[in-house]
């Protein structure tokens, strides 16, 4: 096992000293979040303070265009009643639209739109497997992995080969476990994060201490793919949810590279 | 003769009678030839007396009624020790005269060991002008409290586009609405490449519905397209070619 070609910057460097064989396996995972569709619902607080804030700006703001049309015509109508057809200048024949006619259009379409339910029906089943559920948070795929002889819930990883980076292992990894036509943008050639565990002392050589996971965030770009390419059990779960399936000293060093906003 | 409004008549005679006492003075010393002349001028002075008054009057007294103890008409004069004891602009650095035009490029090297991006531009767009400002506003926070170096934050013209609605069995068109598109540009320098994601990550997480993010490098094309064009002298220029 020689030393690597090219490494990436920052984690990776220290490995490259290293001329004898190194007895950790190195895996690359990857963590693929889905960014949330809609905005998470206001505090009472900040309720509150909105409502403040806009009754503020609407009592200082000034007439728009159209408002000002409105009640210009208000005026004229409300002249004409009553001194009956006095000021006859506009010729009977052109039809002018209100401002008032096209706020009562405006009315009509509005009552005649309906907004997608924020609350899904996957949301209601708790079907994890799905995407449409808790469309304000980021989800996160969580794979069945077996590992050694036990199956654990993991982010899909991958061992590294020589001659590879580590960013390249980790798009292989999306690519066995979701299939080639995967649009999720990586943004940076830097791990988040690591975990290193040693192996049990039964399987432990001198070669073979143990394992490190880099770990990579992948954005999900398009919202719709064919999941059917997923063979093995997979689940969708927000950043609350992980301390479900994963382990605990697992769970640690994923929790520190997650933004929850 | 006007009256004088009675309470400024005290602070008026002072100057009144200042003043009175010095043309008095001069016109005793011109000679008693002048004693028909002087009734004249005694008028013309007492016109002219009257009007420094009355100018001094309403001065002093929205003077005396705003009570403003800053404002003084005791400025001293040239000749006065501590003439000139107020200034200060001959202390402050000299202004260099603004060049007319503005030289563009400013690029950093980018490859190399230690990655970092030059200049780069984050772009947001939206139909709704508040949603859009606050948001640059917050970006730009962001970026002073990370230490990332903003170079500028500007604003592309507002683009308006009108939709028009083409009734069914109808060849009229109707104007349906009327939307205006509004940019603002964040220009950021000095953002290193182990950096960058963790950014992209918070800006895209804190991105508000209806706006449209754009993160992309600083081109020369960028800076152009906030320039406006000159047809006339694009047209000599061509005539001389």
């Amino acid at each position: 096992m020689a030393a690597p070609g090219r490494r990436t910057v920052g984690w990776g460097r220290w490995f490259c000293t290293a001329a004898a064989p190194r007895p950790w396996r190195l895996f690359g995972a990857m963590c693929l979040l889905r960014l949330p569709r809609i905005t998470q619902p206001l505090e009472k607080e900040e309720e509150e303070m909105a409502a403040l804030m806009g009754q503020i700006e609407l009592e200082k703001s000034h007439y728009s265009d159209h408002e000002i049309r409105r009640l210009e015509e208000e005026e004229q109508l409300r002249r004409r009643k009553e001194s009956m057809y006095d000021d006859d200048d506009e010729a009977p024949g052109k039809t002018v639209i209100m401002a008032q006619d096209l706020e009562d259009k405006w009315e009509q379409k509005l009552l005649r739109f309906k907004a997608a339910p924020r609350i899904t029906d996957a949301d209601k089943n708790n079907n994890r497997t799905s995407l449409n559920r808790k469309l304000d948070s980021n989800l996160m795929l969580l794979v069945k992995q077996k590992l050694g002889n036990q199956e654990l819930w993991l982010l899909p990883q991958v061992e590294w080969q020589p001659g590879e980076t580590l960013r390249s292992t980790a798009e292989r990894a999306m690519a066995t476990f979701l299939g080639d036509h995967i649009q999720a943008k990586i943004l940076g050639n830097a791990p988040y994060g690591i975990y290193k565990y040693k192996f049990p002392r039964a399987i432990r050589t001198e070669d073979n201490v143990g394992a490190k996971v880099f770990f990579f965030k992948a954005f999900l770009q398009s919202s719709d793919f064919s999941q059917a390419e997923l063979k093995e059990d997979y689940l969708w779960v927000t950043k609350d949810e992980l301390g479900d399936y994963l382990k605990s000293e697992y769970l640690k060093k994923v929790n520190r590279f997650l933004l929850d906003l | 003769m006007r009256r004088l409004p009675q309470s400024s008549s005290f602070s008026s005679f002072i100057p009144f009678l200042c003043v009175a006492v010095v043309f008095w003075k001069a016109i005793v010393a011109g000679g008693s030839g002048g004693l028909l002349v002087l009734c004249l001028r005694k008028g013309a002075l007492l016109k002219q007396v009257f009007a420094l008054s009355r100018a001094a009057t309403p001065r002093e007294s929205c003077l005396c009624a705003a009570g403003d103890a800053l404002v003084s008409c005791h400025r001293h004069y040239r000749s006065h020790p501590t003439h000139g004891i107020g200034k200060f602009k001959y202390l402050l650095p000299k202004e260099s005269p603004k060049k007319r035009k503005d030289k563009v490029q400013m690029k950093e090297i980018n490859v190399g060991t230690e990655y970092e991006y030059g200049d780069v531009n984050i772009q947001m767009t939206s139909y709704d002008m508040c949603l859009v400002e606050h948001f640059a506003q917050y970006v730009h926070k962001l970026c002073n409290r990370l230490s990332i170096r903003v170079n500028e934050s500007y604003a592309m013209p507002t683009k308006t586009n009108e939709v028009l609605f083409l009734e069914e069995r109808g060849s009229k068109m109707q104007v349906d609405a009327v939307l205006t598109t509004h940019q603002r540009v964040v220009q950021i320098s000095g953002l290193s490449s182990t950096f960058a994601p963790i950014l992209l990550e918070i800006i895209q997480s804190n991105q508000p519905e209806g706006v449209h993010l754009l993160v992309k490098e600083h081109t020369e094309a960028d800076f152009k397209s906030r320039l406006k064009s000159r047809p006339e002298l694009e047209e000599l220029l061509a005539q001389m070619n």
